[in-house]
């Protein structure tokens, strides 16, 4: 499936051969629209990238109404990657796409500041990850996935208290915060400072927490972080993961994900095995 | 719009600059179609993760050509490579230059490595029935693009060593249709002269297919939009030139 972020909402990638997909996940969004950050917005880092877009996006009417209706007609699954800067504003999105036609679902982006409780970040706190997860819950039954933060002290601790929360799957794991200067200008090569690290860089970072979260949950976890081939997605599903998504990989080519899906299925037929649910998961419940 | 991603298998390339080079691409799809103003998105395995962004050239039967200076390690390694060797090819991206028929004369500003779109832009100038003024300018003359193409031309350089003393945007004339590439402050001098110039400016570049949002260009009316998708050719008079980058550092340990 394609991660949220790197896939706009479904119409923009051209190229790609959408039979390997299957499920979309949104540009993350906010109930209002939001301009996002200057820029410089990227930096390119040792395999990987440094992002700070600032969730620029059109709000939830816009989704409505623009995306929406041709998310309906697909025939996989789009999940609405949703923000928030309160616990209520969760809950009131999540009111607000909830049976709107195309909408099959929803991935809680956990790493946002807590306005409310003075910036601290929904993610790095279980209660507050709890209550968000919970808020969306309560208004909808469809799926509700949480996309879980790697800058925690215990992965394994968010991942039970989202779970006991009413989860249906988790998503391991978002980007890394990290900073680069520019030595020539003296000052971080980003206009926001930090920004979030993703690609090959942090992919060994993120098996290891994908993992660790697939040990502390029984529901399925999504592995995501620094995906490009079919061989870096079979060490998340050996790790423990249901499945996958792929996401810078897009930027650097557009049908990335089916040459990650095709090379799956060539591993899972050259091995022998009759389907992916035969491949051995390392899952040791120590 | 056609989009296309090919294995373009690199077969020459020639000096123009002290450190500025065209390189030439095998890209059939791509020479057919592309447009003055629109951009192939390159990249190198192994060669750093994301690709980069170049002007097409000059487009001759099944090959373009990109112009490139040795800013990084992307481009040196696309520079070192033989003749024997491919380079992914993703385009053409990108909205070009709008030459609109009916208009007498154009002039073609460049600076520096902005001189990139130019010859394809003349070529559609031409074709479109224009009498095309070739302007472009650089520090010393050393770094002027011994390439050229127009019914007249002017260089220009900073430090007076060849042509005009000054720069590309003060030795230009003016013209019904002005079009324009070079660092942004430059372009931030041409959108002072010519509000209603056709620019083609430069940011920093994720994906080029519009969905990383990571090429953001701050517009006067407020918000941004995507130089990879409503660009890289814009009005003058619509950005905010006081909020974009004004230099681009590619950093050398990408």
């Amino acid at each position: 499936m394609a991660a949220s972020g790197t896939f706009g909402y479904g119409t923009e990638v051209p190229l790609l051969d959408r039979r390997a997909l299957a499920a979309v996940i949104s540009k993350g969004i906010f109930l209002k629209p939001r301009q996002g950050t200057a820029p410089p917005r990227i930096a390119e880092t040792p395999s990987g990238m440094l992002n700070a877009i600032g969730l620029q996006g059109p709000g939830a009417d816009v989704l409505i109404r623009d995306y929406a209706p041709q998310w309906a007609a697909w025939d996989f699954p789009v999940l609405v990657n949703i923000n928030g800067e309160s616990v209520s504003d969760y809950g009131e999105l999540t009111a607000r796409l909830d049976g709107v036609p195309g909408v099959a679902g929803f991935e809680i982006n956990i790493s946002c500041p807590n306005v409310e409780q003075g910036g601290m970040y929904f993610g790095n706190d279980p209660s507050a990850a709890a209550a968000v997860t919970e808020a969306v819950r309560r208004r909808t039954r469809l799926p509700v996935w949480v996309k879980l933060t790697p800058m925690v002290a215990d992965i394994g601790v968010i991942a039970r208290a989202v779970e006991s929360a009413g989860a249906d799957a988790l998503s391991a794991v978002n980007t890394f915060v990290g900073m680069s200067m520019d030595i020539n200008a003296y000052r971080p090569r980003l206009s926001f400072r930090t920004g979030g690290l993703s690609g090959p860089a942090i992919r060994p970072l993120a098996v290891h927490l994908a993992h660790q979260a697939a040990r502390a949950v029984d529901i399925p976890v999504i592995g995501v972080g620094g995906i490009m081939r079919a061989e870096d997605a079979l060490e998340f599903l050996i790790a423990g993961c249901t499945a996958v998504q792929v996401g810078t990989a897009t930027f650097v080519n557009p049908n990335a994900i089916a040459a990650v899906h095709d090379g799956i299925a060539a591993y899972i037929a050259t091995k022998g095995f009759a389907s992916l649910a035969e491949l051995p998961r390392y899952l040791p419940r120590d | 719009m056609s989009l296309f991603l090919t294995d373009a298998p690199v077969i020459a390339s020639r000096q123009v600059a002290r450190a500025m080079w065209v390189v030439s691409l095998v890209a059939p799809e791509i020479a057919a179609t592309v447009k003055a103003g629109q951009f192939v998105n390159l990249g190198l395995s192994p060669g750093p993760l994301l690709r980069r962004p170049f002007s097409v050239y000059r487009a001759i039967g099944d090959q373009i050509e990109v112009l490139l200076q040795d800013v990084g390690t992307g481009t040196a390694q696309l520079l070192a490579m033989g003749e024997t060797k491919s380079v992914s090819c993703l385009g053409p991206l990108g909205h070009g230059f709008e030459i609109t028929p009916g208009l007498r004369t154009a002039v073609l500003v460049s600076g520096g490595l902005g001189v990139a779109p130019m010859p394809l832009a003349a070529r559609d100038a031409r074709a479109a029935g224009l009498q095309v003024a070739w302007v472009h300018g650089a520090r010393s003359a050393h770094d002027l693009c011994s390439e050229s193409d127009g019914d007249s031309v002017i260089m220009a350089t900073d430090d007076g060593t060849a042509g005009f003393a000054g720069t590309a945007v003060a030795a230009a004339p003016d013209a019904e249709l002005v079009i324009a590439c070079g660092p942004n402050p430059m372009l931030g001098a041409v959108a002072a002269r010519w509000p209603e110039a056709q620019v083609a400016l430069e940011t920093y570049m994720g994906c080029g297919t519009g969905v990383c949002l990571g090429c953001a260009v701050p517009l006067r009316r407020g918000g941004y939009d995507r130089a990879c998708t409503e660009g890289p050719v814009y009005r003058a008079a619509d950005v905010d030139w006081g909020a974009l980058p004004s230099h681009l550092h590619y950093a050398a340990s990408a």
